[in-house]
C-alpha cells in the first residue's frame, strides 16, 4: 500500500479510498444488523424495560417509545448523510474547493428545527413526570426500606389494601406482596446508605436515601411476580440485593394478609420443636419471628441493633409464605416448582403463590449452605474482625458456625413458618 | 544548548524598584538550573513543550492502566456469576477504572495538547506562567501515582468514581481506599486548576499580533472554553473532596444523617462538578477534529463562529442540567421537569457541532488518513452517544434507564468515541509535529479499524443489556434474568467481552506504531507540511524549536498559515485555488528576519518539589499527623524557595550570551 502523505506541492495522493468506502458501507452493514439483532432479542428479559405490566410503566413506555423511534431516524439519517459524503467527496484528484465559512441559514435552519423537536419531546415529558408523581388516587401503602443488602417492607395499618383493610402491622422482606390493579405507593427509606428500589415491569427506579422518605407508584395489571433489582450502589453486595413484586388478585391477597396476621403456629412436628429451640438459641436475637415465646412463655423479642449497623434483620414470622430468600437472590424453591409459580398464567399465580414452599418444594442446599456461612456466599463485612473494628457490629450476616445437625433443626423449623 | 529568559535591564515601572530578582540579589539558596541535556532538563523544565510530552506519555500510561482495569471488568462479565474477581475487588476494580480514564488520562492527555499546541497555534513562544505549568505537570504525576499506590496499601477506593455518600464514609468503606482517592483527585485537580488559569492568561494575553478572539484556531477556542469550565466547576469539587476527607479522617459530619445532614448535598456538589466535567473531557476533542477535518477536507471549518459559541454554549448550558444524574434520587417533580428540558437544550449546540462537521466535509476534497478516520469515527460514535443522551433528557424514561447498562453505553460512546477518537486524531495529526517522525499510516489504519469495531462490540450490545434490565457495578449477573432466546443478555455480554480485547488489540495496535517509528527507528522523517495545514503550528519547524518561532508572525486570517500558501487566481474558468508559496518557504523567510530579542524563562527546582511536598502531605493525612507536617514544611519551603529564586538563570549560563542580537539564537 502506498503511503497515504502528500508532499505540499504534489496534488495528494489519497489511499484507496474505494476500500475505505467499502468498510465503511461493511460498519453501517453491521450497525443495522445490530439493530435488527435488537428487535429479535433476549426473549421475555424479567425486567426488560420496554414490557410494561403497570400503568405507570405504560406511561413511561409510551413517552420513550417515540423518542427512540425519532433518534433512531435521525441517527440514520446522520449515517447516510456521512455515508455519502465520503464516497461523494473523496479525494479523486478533483480541484481544491473554494474556501467558503458556511451560510448561516444552513446553521439557523437546524437549530430551530432541533428546537421544535425538542420541545415536542420536552412537553410531554413534563407532563408524564407531573402523571408519575400523583399520589392523591393512593389505595395502599406499603414502606419500604432498604439496608445492605436486602429490602424490608412494612404494612401499616390502614384502611385500604385489603378487605377490611390491614388492622395490625405486617413486615416482610424480599419479596413484596400488593393487591393487582391497586394503586400502591411505595414509601421507600432507607437504614443505611443509598439504595434504589427498581421495577421495571411496574415503574421507574426510585432511591432509598437515608433520612428521607421517597415515594412511588406501582400497580400490576395482573397477577404474577416482577423482579428487580437495587440500583443505586449499595457497596460490597451491591450485586445481591434483589427483589420481586408478587401481584396477587385481590381476594388472594386478602388470604395473604389474614395469614400473615394470624397468630404464632407453635411447631407440632417434634424435629421442627427442637428446631425452634436452637433458633431461638442462635438466631433469634436478630431475627424476628411474631409471637414466638421462650420455654417460660415469655415472648422474644429480637435486637438486631445491637448487632447489625443497619439494625434489622428479616423478619421470619412467614419467611415459607416467600419463594426467595438472603436479599431475594436465591430461590427457596427447587427449580422445578419455582417455573411453576413464576411463569404461571396469571388467573392461577394467586393460588399457587399462596401455597408457599412445601418440605418437597425447599430448594433446601441453598439454604444451607446460607445458614452454615452466608459471608461465603454473599460478601458482608461480618466476620469477627469486621465486628470488632467497628464497635461490635455487622453489615450483613455473620457466619455462625453451626454444625450440621443444628442446620437441619433449623430448616425443619423454618419450613414450617409459611 | 539551552535559550533561557534573558533579564531586561531596566525597570518595569519608572521610578521604582526593578522589577526582576537577578542572581546576584537573589534570596533563593540555589542558582535556576540550565541543563539543556539528560533528566535534568526534563525534570526542571518549564518548556510548554516538554511539558506537553511529559503529560502526554504519563497521560498514556494511565491510559493503559485503565484499559486493563476494563479488561478485568469484562474479563468477569464474561459469564453468569463469574468468579474472576471477587466483590471487593470488583467494586475497586470499577472505580478506579473511571478514576482512571478520567482524570489520569483524557484530563491529562488533554492538558497535553493543550500545553503543546495552544502557544503555537496563537503564535505565542510558551504559556504565561511557565512555572505554574511545570507544579501542575508534578501534581498530576504525583497525585496519580498516589491514587494507584492504594492498590498495594489496603486497596483501592471501592466507593464508584462517584463516591456517593454515605457508602464511601468511613462506617461504610473502613479501608483507606476512598482517603487514597478525595486526595488523590485533590492533588490531580490542583494540575487542572493551575493549567487552566494559566491557559485563560495565555490565550487572553499572548496571541500573535493580528490575532482576534475570532481568527483563533478552533482548537484553542475549546480549550479556552473548558478552561473556564475548570474554574468554574473544580473549586466545587475541592470543597466536596475537603468535606470528604474531613468526614472520614477527622470526624467531619456533613453528610451524616444522624447528625442532622443530608447526604444529597454530596450528589449536588459532586455533580455541580461532574457534568461540566463531561464537557471537559469532551470539547477538546471537539476542538482536535474541528482541526482535522477541515485540513483532510481541505476547506475551512464550516460556520466556524457557530462552531465556538456552540462550544461556549454547550459549556454555560452544562452548568445548569447536573440534577439529570439525579432523576431517581427523590428530587420531586418540579426539579426534575426543569432539569430534563433543560438537559435537552443541550442537545441543540451539540447538533450544530455535527451539522458543520458535516457541511465541512461537504464539497471538499476528503483524504482518508488516519487522523481523518479517527474524526469521521467520533462524527458517527458521537452521534450514536448524543442520541442515546437525548433519551436520558427525558426523565421518565431516564428512570428506566439511569444505573443500567444502558447509560454505561450512552457515555462510552460519548467518552470513549467522542473523546478518546478524538484524542487519537490528534496523536496522528500532531505526532509528525511533535516528534518529527510519522507514524505508518497502514499501521494506522489497523489502529483505527480494531478500535472502531472493538468499540462498538463492547459498548454497542450495552444498550441491549441495559434496556433489557442489567443494572451497572454488578460484580455478576444471574443466568435467570438474561431472557430467553439464543440472543439472551447473557450471549450480548459476552459479545462485550470479545469487543473489549478486539479494542484493546487496538490499543496495542497504536503502542506497536509508535514503538516501531521510534524504538525501532522505523519512522518516516515527516516534512515540513505534512498534511498540507491550515494552523500557525505548522509554520515552524518539526518538531518546533525551543523558541517556537523565529519570528512571531502577524496574523491576517483564521487559517493563516493556509492563505499564506494558497491564492485564490482568476483564470477562464473561474476563481482557482492556487499554491504560490511552500511551507519551506515560509520558514525560511522568517529565518531571515528572525526577531532581537527572544526571550525564554528559565527551568526551575520549585515546581517538583512543591509537587512533592503535597503528595507527602497527603501520605500525612492518612497515616500521621507528623509525615503531614513534614511535608507541609516541604511545600511550605518550597513555597518560599519559588517565590525567592532569581528570576533568571546566571549571566554566564545564557546561550548565546549577552549582548549578542537574538539572530544566533533563532539558529541553534
Amino acid at each position: 500500500m502506498t503511503r497515504n502523505i502528500p508532499s505540499p506541492e504534489v496534488a495528494p495522493v489519497h489511499d484507496s479510498p474505494r476500500r475505505v468506502t467499502r468498510r465503511r458501507v461493511g460498519l453501517a452493514a453491521t450497525a443495522t444488523g445490530l439493530l435488527v439483532a435488537l428487535a429479535g432479542c433476549a426473549r421475555n428479559a424479567p425486567q426488560d424495560t420496554f414490557q410494561p405490566a403497570g400503568e405507570n410503566a405504560r406511561s413511561i413506555d409510551n413517552l420513550q417509545r417515540p423518542v427512540f423511534y425519532i433518534a433512531g431516524v435521525i441517527g440514520i439519517l446522520v449515517f447516510a448523510a456521512v455515508g455519502y459524503i465520503v464516497w461523494r467527496f473523496k479525494d479523486r484528484g478533483q480541484e481544491l474547493p473554494i474556501q467558503g465559512h458556511g451560510k448561516p441559514i444552513l446553521e439557523i435552519g437546524p437549530i430551530v428545527l432541533s428546537a421544535a423537536l425538542l420541545l415536542g419531546i420536552g412537553v410531554p415529558t413534563v407532563a408524564t413526570v407531573f402523571k408519575l408523581a400523583k399520589t392523591s388516587d393512593t389505595q395502599c401503602v406499603v414502606i419500604v426500606t432498604g439496608q445492605q443488602w436486602w429490602w424490608e417492607y412494612t404494612y401499616p395499618v390502614q384502611p385500604g389494601c385489603a378487605a377490611g383493610g390491614i388492622k395490625q402491622p405486617i413486615v416482610t422482606s424480599g419479596q413484596l406482596v400488593v393487591p393487582a390493579k391497586t394503586h400502591v405507593l411505595a414509601e421507600i427509606q432507607s437504614n443505611d446508605v443509598i439504595h434504589s428500589y427498581w421495577i421495571p415491569k411496574l415503574n421507574g427506579k426510585r432511591d432509598a436515601v437515608p433520612g428521607r422518605t421517597h415515594t412511588l407508584r406501582l400497580e400490576a395489571d395482573q397477577p404474577g411476580i416482577y423482579s428487580g433489582q437495587c440500583t443505586e450502589f449499595c457497596g460490597l453486595s451491591h450485586a445481591r440485593m434483589r427483589m420481586q413484586v408478587a401481584a396477587l388478585d385481590q381476594a388472594h391477597f386478602d388470604t395473604w394478609v389474614t395469614n400473615q396476621t394470624a397468630p404464632y403456629q407453635k411447631p407440632t412436628d417434634p424435629a421442627a420443636i427442637t428446631g425452634e429451640a436452637t433458633f431461638q438459641a442462635n438466631c433469634s436475637r436478630c431475627h424476628q419471628v411474631d409471637g414466638m415465646a421462650d420455654s417460660a412463655g415469655k415472648p422474644i423479642i429480637s435486637q438486631p441493633e445491637l448487632y447489625v449497623v443497619s439494625g434489622s434483620a428479616p423478619n421470619l414470622s412467614h419467611l415459607m409464605s416467600r419463594n426467595t430468600f438472603a436479599g431475594a437472590v436465591w430461590d427457596l424453591l427447587t427449580p422445578a416448582c419455582r417455573d411453576k409459580v413464576w411463569h404461571a398464567k396469571p388467573e392461577e399465580f394467586s393460588e399457587l403463590y399462596l401455597q408457599g414452599v412445601s418440605r418437597e418444594c425447599l430448594n433446601e442446599k441453598d439454604l444451607r449452605d446460607w445458614i452454615r456461612d452466608a459471608p461465603a456466599k454473599k460478601p458482608m463485612y461480618s466476620s469477627d474482625a469486621q465486628i470488632a473494628s467497628n464497635n461490635g457490629l455487622s453489615r450483613g450476616m455473620p457466619n455462625l458456625k453451626l454444625k450440621d445437625d443444628q442446620i437441619s433443626q433449623i430448616i425443619d423449623y423454618l419450613v414450617t413458618r409459611k | 544548548m539551552a535559550i533561557i529568559e534573558r533579564p531586561s535591564t531596566t525597570p518595569a515601572v519608572a521610578g521604582s524598584a526593578p522589577s526582576f530578582v537577578g542572581p546576584a540579589d537573589a534570596y533563593g539558596a540555589f542558582r535556576r538550573p540550565v541543563t539543556s541535556r539528560g533528566w535534568r532538563s526534563w525534570v526542571f523544565t518549564v518548556d510548554h513543550k516538554k511539558l506537553g510530552i511529559m503529560y502526554g506519555v504519563v497521560a498514556f500510561c494511565f491510559f493503559l492502566v485503565g484499559g486493563l482495569e476494563a479488561l478485568l471488568i469484562r474479563t468477569q462479565l464474561a459469564a453468569p456469576d463469574n468468579t474472576v474477581l471477587s466483590a471487593g475487588t470488583y467494586n475497586q476494580m470499577f472505580t478506579m477504572h473511571a478514576t482512571t480514564m478520567i482524570f489520569l488520562f483524557v484530563m491529562p492527555m488533554v492538558s497535553g495538547f493543550a500545553n503543546y499546541m495552544v502557544p503555537l497555534q496563537i503564535g505565542a513562544r510558551d504559556v504565561a506562567f511557565p512555572r505554574l505549568n511545570a507544579f501542575g505537570f508534578w501534581c498530576f504525576l504525583v497525585g496519580g501515582i498516589f491514587l494507584n499506590t492504594s492498590w498495594f496499601l489496603g486497596g483501592a477506593a471501592d466507593g464508584g468514581w462517584f463516591m456517593y455518600q454515605p457508602n464511601a464514609s468511613h462506617l461504610f468503606s473502613p479501608s483507606h481506599g476512598v482517603d487514597y482517592w478525595a486526595l488523590g483527585v485533590q492533588i490531580t485537580g490542583i494540575a487542572s486548576l493551575t493549567g487552566a488559569i494559566n491557559l485563560i492568561v495565555t490565550i487572553i494575553n499572548m496571541r500573535a499580533p493580528g490575532m482576534t478572539m475570532w481568527k483563533m484556531p478552533i482548537f484553542t477556542w475549546m480549550v479556552l472554553v473548558v478552561q473556564f469550565l475548570l474554574v468554574f466547576s473544580l473549586p466545587v469539587i475541592t470543597v466536596a473532596l475537603f468535606l470528604l476527607t474531613f468526614s472520614r479522617v477527622f470526624g467531619g459530619q456533613f453528610f451524616n444523617v444522624q447528625a442532622g445532614a443530608d447526604p444529597l448535598l454530596w450528589q449536588h456538589l459532586f455533580w455541580i462538578f461532574g457534568h461540566p466535567e463531561v464537557y471537559i473531557l469532551i470539547l477538546p476533542s471537539f476542538g482536535i477534529v474541528s482541526e482535522v477535518l477541515p485540513v483532510f477536507s481541505r476547506k475551512p471549518l464550516f460556520g466556524y463562529k457557530f462552531v465556538a459559541f456552540s462550544g461556549a454554549a454547550i459549556g454555560f448550558v452544562g452548568f445548569g442540567v447536573w440534577a439529570h444524574h439525579m432523576f431517581a434520587s427523590g428530587l420531586g417533580p418540579l426539579s426534575v421537569a426543569v432539569f430534563s428540558v433543560g438537559t435537552m437544550m443541550i442537545a441543540i449546540p451539540t447538533g450544530v457541532k455535527i451539522i458543520n462537521w458535516t457541511l465541512t466535509m461537504w464539497g471538499g476534497k476528503l483524504r482518508f488518513t488516519t487522523a481523518m478516520l479517527f474524526a469521521i469515527g467520533l462524527v458517527i460514535e458521537f452521534t450514536i452517544g448524543g442520541l442515546s443522551g437525548v433519551t436520558h433528557a427525558v426523565s421518565p424514561s431516564d428512570t428506566q434507564q439511569t444505573d443500567t447498562y444502558y447509560i454505561v453505553a450512552h457515555f462510552h460512546y460519548v467518552l470513549f468515541g467522542g473523546a478518546i477518537f478524538g484524542l487519537f486524531a490528534g496523536f496522528y495529526y500532531w505526532w509528525p509535529k511533535i516528534f518529527g517522525k510519522l507514524l505508518n499510516e497502514r499501521i494506522g489504519k489497523w489502529n483505527f479499524w480494531l478500535m472502531v469495531i472493538g468499540m462498538n462490540l463492547t459498548f454497542g450490545p450495552m444498550h441491549m443489556i441495559g434496556l433489557q434490565g442489567q443494572p451497572r457495578r454488578m460484580v455478576v449477573w444471574p443466568q435467570n434474568l438474561t431472557g430467553d432466546g439464543l440472543f439472551n443478555l447473557g450471549f450480548w455480554n459476552k459479545v462485550a467481552t470479545v469487543g473489549s480485547y478486539i479494542l484493546g488489540l487496538g490499543v496495542l495496535t497504536f503502542v506497536w506504531n509508535v514503538t516501531r517509528t521510534h524504538l525501532l527507528r522505523k519512522g518516516e522523517v515527516a516534512p515540513l507540511d505534512p498534511w498540507d495545514a491550515r494552523t500557525l503550528e505548522w509554520m515552524t519547524s518539526n518538531p518546533p524549536k525551543e523558541h517556537n518561532f523565529d519570528a512571531i508572525p502577524t496574523v491576517h486570517e483564521v487559517d493563516e498559515f493556509f492563505h499564506r500558501k494558497y491564492e485564490e487566481v482568476e483564470t477562464d474558468h473561474g476563481v482557482r485555488l492556487v499554491k504560490t508559496r511552500s511551507a519551506e518557504e515560509i520558514l525560511a523567510d522568517q529565518e531571515a528576519h528572525a526577531d532581537a530579542h527572544i526571550h525564554m524563562p528559565s527551568p526551575s527546582y520549585w515546581p517538583v518539589v512543591l509537587a512533592v511536598g503535597l503528595v507527602i502531605v497527603a501520605y500525612g493525612v492518612i497515616y500521621s499527623v507528623l509525615l503531614a507536617v513534614v511535608g507541609a514544611l516541604i511545600t511550605l519551603g518550597a513555597s518560599f524557595a519559588w517565590a525567592l529564586e532569581p528570576s533568571t538563570a546566571d549571566p554566564s549560563d545564557f546561550d548565546p550570551p549577552a549582548g549578542t542580537p537574538g539572530k544566533e539564537l533563532a539558529n541553534v
